[in-house]
């Protein structure tokens, strides 16, 4: 049994008061300017608190690659050296060249991947997850000092994993695919049908605006349109898992399972599209173009 | 002094909510340290404190969220004004009227956030009220009810708490 503040001032809370009143306000008023306002103010307060962030995730790590390099792997050691014996009489330098070629078919399809890139990407690793339970989102160990925006694509080499939307100097947040909230222009690589991707509440993700005529089916691939957004054309997003076609509906939908494995995404590639707009760029005046 | 171990404190928050609790999530749902910090701010330093501290608190959050900065502002520093006009009335507290008190906190701030964000078509209140704002008011009380317990009985705070009101 404790007692609590039996000696808070009378001044402080008619000032506690008047503060939460101007405040609310304040952000019912304006709330966009104020956003604006404590965004910018919060970029090097994020700069801050990135560094304790970097230094807890990269014990993290540490301790995750040691669980899964040591100590989850001792109980099968013996077993493992075993198999490993047999494993080698039974394929001997088989296995050596299944590895290198599995290696240089990975490399490849790297290259590949980059050589159609149409922006220049920069690689950042996932330090985080989102601080509530809202949004499905990541934060990366990099941000508007590495010239990353609000809007910018994010991929791995499987494909699609979200944008960006919230940037400090040192990370950004990334709306994941998956994420209701989250809307990217797609379209049926088959049957070249677009529509609108976005995020369910079960962790999946749903192609909307499917026209009632489409020949879309079950295991049909799903790349972005690149008609909206920081997403060059073809890049994968997912399977068709299901279609949805309701009574009476103008649309059909599809079901989609992300290429990417979500939980598990530790590198990504943020793509720099030259063409989005800064957000003081969004909310001020659009600009007159000047003659040469 | 205060205000030094306040903001370390904060930037001590942000590490363990966004890299450790998302492995201890339960169906998806990891509770929220800001909102036991700000309850605590409020309960036991009053209404200014928790106010302050609850906008501090949801600003730095807000930084490392998809979600709208001035809405976890509004609604943290709603909870730890309210935690401070309850703290003014409430003479003792045992860790169970904590928990319930953490319990009713998250539950209207949960339902805040739910009114003030702009959700999705599929993110109804019910769906926020059954699989975020009730497991979440859940997870809260039951954490701010075991670091209390641990604070007091094992930390010996309540000595540090007396030293610094007088």
């Amino acid at each position: 049994m404790r007692m609590v503040n039996f000696r808070t001032p009378y001044n402080a809370g008619r000032l506690a008061l008047a503060l939460a009143v101007v405040l609310l306000l304040g952000f019912f008023l304006l709330p966009n300017q104020l956003q604006g306002v404590f965004q910018e103010v919060g970029s090097p307060i994020g700069w801050v608190v990135s560094w304790p962030l970097r230094a807890v995730a990269g014990i993290q790590g540490g301790v995750a690659d040691f669980w899964s390099n040591f100590v989850a792997l001792q109980g099968v050691r013996e077993e493992n050296t075993e198999l490993r014996k047999e494993l080698e009489q039974l394929k001997g330098q088989n296995s050596q060249l299944r590895e290198a070629a599995a290696a240089t078919e990975r490399l490849t399809a790297l290259l590949e991947f980059k050589g159609q890139e149409m922006f220049p990407m920069v690689a950042a690793r996932v330090i985080g997850r989102d601080t509530g339970n809202w949004y499905r989102a990541i934060i990366l160990n990099k941000g508007e000092s590495d010239g990353f925006r609000p809007d910018m694509g994010v991929v791995t080499p499987a494909g699609v994993v979200g944008r960006i939307v919230k940037t400090t100097a040192a990370t950004s947040v990334v709306l994941l695919v998956t994420d209701p909230n989250n809307a990217i222009a797609g379209l049926v690589q088959r049957t070249r049908d677009e529509g609108i991707i976005e995020g369910t509440t079960s962790g999946l993700a749903r192609l909307k605006y499917i026209p009632l005529l489409s020949t879309a089916r079950a295991g049909d691939r799903v790349v972005t349109s690149g008609l909206v957004g920081g997403f060059p054309r073809g890049l994968s997003i997912g399977t068709i898992a299901r279609i949805d076609k309701a009574e009476g509906a103008l649309f059909q939908s599809a079901e989609l399972t992300p290429e990417v494995d979500m939980s598990r995404v530790e590198e990504v590639l943020v793509i720099q599209s030259p063409n989005l707009q800064t957000d003081s760029e969004r909310s001020g005046s659009p600009k007159v173009k000047r003659k040469p | 002094m205060k205000t030094l171990v306040m903001a370390g404190l904060i930037a001590g928050l942000i590490p363990v909510q966004s890299v450790l609790l998302p492995h201890t999530a339960v169906w998806g749902v990891m509770p929220d340290l800001g909102l036991i910090v700000v309850c605590l701010a409020g309960l036991f330093g009053g209404e200014l404190e928790g106010l302050l501290v609850g906008l501090a608190v949801g600003w730095v959050m807000g930084l490392f969220s998809a979600a709208d900065l001035t809405a976890g502002m509004v609604t943290k520093g709603t909870v730890g004004y309210i935690a401070g006009v309850a703290g003014r009335h409430i003479v003792y507290v045992s860790p169970g009227v904590l928990v319930l008190g953490l319990l009713a906190a998250s539950c209207v701030s949960g339902l805040l956030t739910a009114l003030v964000l702009t959700l999705n078509d599929q993110q109804s209140l019910w769906w926020a009220l059954k699989t975020v704002v009730l497991p979440q008011a859940v997870l809260d009380g039951a954490v701010g009810g075991a670091l209390y317990w641990l604070a007091w009985s094992r930390l010996n705070m309540e000595r540090f708490v007396s030293e610094h009101r007088t």
